[in-house]
């Protein structure tokens, strides 16, 4: 399945400045790898020992992963996939 | 001779449907703590205070100075030459908006000590912060004595909001299981901030308090708003059903870890160095790459395996990977905190 990962601002350093990444994946887990295989600077941003790091959210079509079946989510053709980091000035 | 005490002056906000006399009554009868008086601070206290709250509690460790005016909308250059904290200066300038409600400036740096009688008697909280310590803390206050509050966050051209009533939303922590790792992510000395996102964000936050206040807490948002001014971009993400769902050590475990000390901050004046450290206790290793590339717009930055180091106002950081920094050119613990939160982060 296509799949376009949207890539936070503070992590496109980390994408050559892409604001999306285009993909093939199956589910949210298999996406995220794929990009990490193109963009190897992403992989260490994102996981911690293959575990998704406590401040990365995941939103398909802008549900949370977490409610659905987490990094096994299945996805379909053309879905949304944004990294949505926590957001701390003020 | 004008009345500034009646109610006329809430006039166009009670002809509004959702507000109407017995809403303004409300208003006037409420009260709120505002946690921080800087970017997101500023814009909360002065709609809040315009539209009624009749005892708003404004509660910041910070002085003002000439980079915060381009979005810090109470202070002026008076402000910077008088040296005035942000707290008292918010509260003069309101005096002058609002002379029909009580509004108070506590000067002092919110931890986990003095939070709680804080906001004790607040009806809601308000997050005018500029880091992810004191919103754990707030979440934990808030869950624990089950009142609303109001998280906004903002960084370059975009900003989130999302509204916490505890048992029926998720918590900050149900959203975001844990803050980015100091220096993990950007801060507003990194990155920059454009005042119209602080507005529009903060606005919003305004509004969500006005909603519960006025006693239309049915009608606040339940989503995570998520909005970019540059890339005009404006994301709506479901997190309702995250509420039960996620096994949340604070809303569902009922486990207070900021407010008990587990995870934080802790500062010391090292004796006779003109140097603080401040021990971060975090989940996460610091990743020094990143940090130096966010640092490096400051001058130059160094790092190995063991240590970073950088330098900015006049002091001297050194950053250990377990989060601890050592900033040398300061005695003051509260600046050394400010100091870590704004280029450290969290």
């Amino acid at each position: 399945m296509a799949v376009k990962v949207q890539i936070p601002t503070p992590m496109r350093p980390h994408t050559g400045n892409l604001p999306t990444v285009d993909v093939s994946a199956a589910t949210a887990g298999e996406a995220l790898r794929e990009l990490c295989k193109l963009h190897p600077a992403m992989e260490q941003r994102l996981f911690d020992n293959g575990q998704l790091r406590r401040f990365v959210n995941i939103f398909i079509n802008d549900e949370d992963i977490r409610y659905l079946e987490n990094l096994d989510t299945k996805i379909k053709d053309s879905d949304d996939l944004a990294i949505i980091p926590a957001v701390a000035g003020g | 001779m004008i009345d500034f005490q009646s109610t006329d002056r809430y006039s166009r906000q009670m002809r509004f449907h959702g507000i109407g006399e017995e809403g303004q009554k409300k208003l006037l009868a409420s009260r709120v703590t505002l946690c921080g008086c800087g970017a997101l601070g500023t814009v909360l206290a002065n709609n809040l205070a315009r539209a009624g709250v009749g005892k708003i509690r404004i509660v910041d460790r910070d002085f003002i100075e000439p980079s915060n005016l381009q979005r810090q909308v109470l202070f002026d250059e008076q402000d910077v030459k008088e040296n005035l904290p942000k707290a008292e200066a918010a509260v003069r300038k309101l005096r002058l908006i609002n002379s029909a409600i009580e509004i108070e400036a506590v000067v002092t740096d919110i931890d986990r000590t003095n939070i709680e009688s804080l906001c004790q008697d607040a009806d809601m909280i308000l997050d005018g912060t500029d880091n992810f310590e004191i919103r754990y803390l707030i979440n934990d206050v808030a869950v624990k004595t089950n009142k609303p509050w109001v998280y906004g966050g903002v960084i370059g051209s975009n900003g989130m909001t999302m509204t916490i009533i505890p048992g029926k939303t998720p918590c900050l922590r149900c959203v975001f299981e844990a803050a980015p790792a100091p220096g993990a992510a950007d801060t507003c000395e990194t990155a920059g901030v454009l005042g119209p996102v602080v507005n529009i964000i903060a606005s919003m936050q305004a509004a969500e308090a006005m909603k519960i206040l006025s006693g239309k807490a049915e009608t606040v948002n339940k989503e995570l708003l998520h909005l970019d001014v540059w890339e005009n971009t404006f994301r709506r993400v479901k997190v309702a059903p995250l509420l039960g769902k996620v096994d949340c050590p604070c809303c569902q475990r009922r486990k207070f870890e900021w407010l008990d000390g587990e995870f934080g901050s802790q500062t010391t004046s090292l004796c006779g160095r003109n140097a603080v450290q401040v021990s971060h206790r975090s989940a996460e290793k610091l990743v020094f790459e990143e940090m130096a590339r966010q640092l490096k717009t400051l001058g130059e930055v160094s790092y190995n395996k063991f240590m970073l180091k950088f330098q900015a106002e006049g002091c001297e950081f050194t950053v250990f990977p377990d989060g601890r920094a050592i900033i040398k050119g300061t005695a003051d613990v509260d600046r050394a905190r400010t100091l870590y939160a704004r280029y450290i982060g969290h």
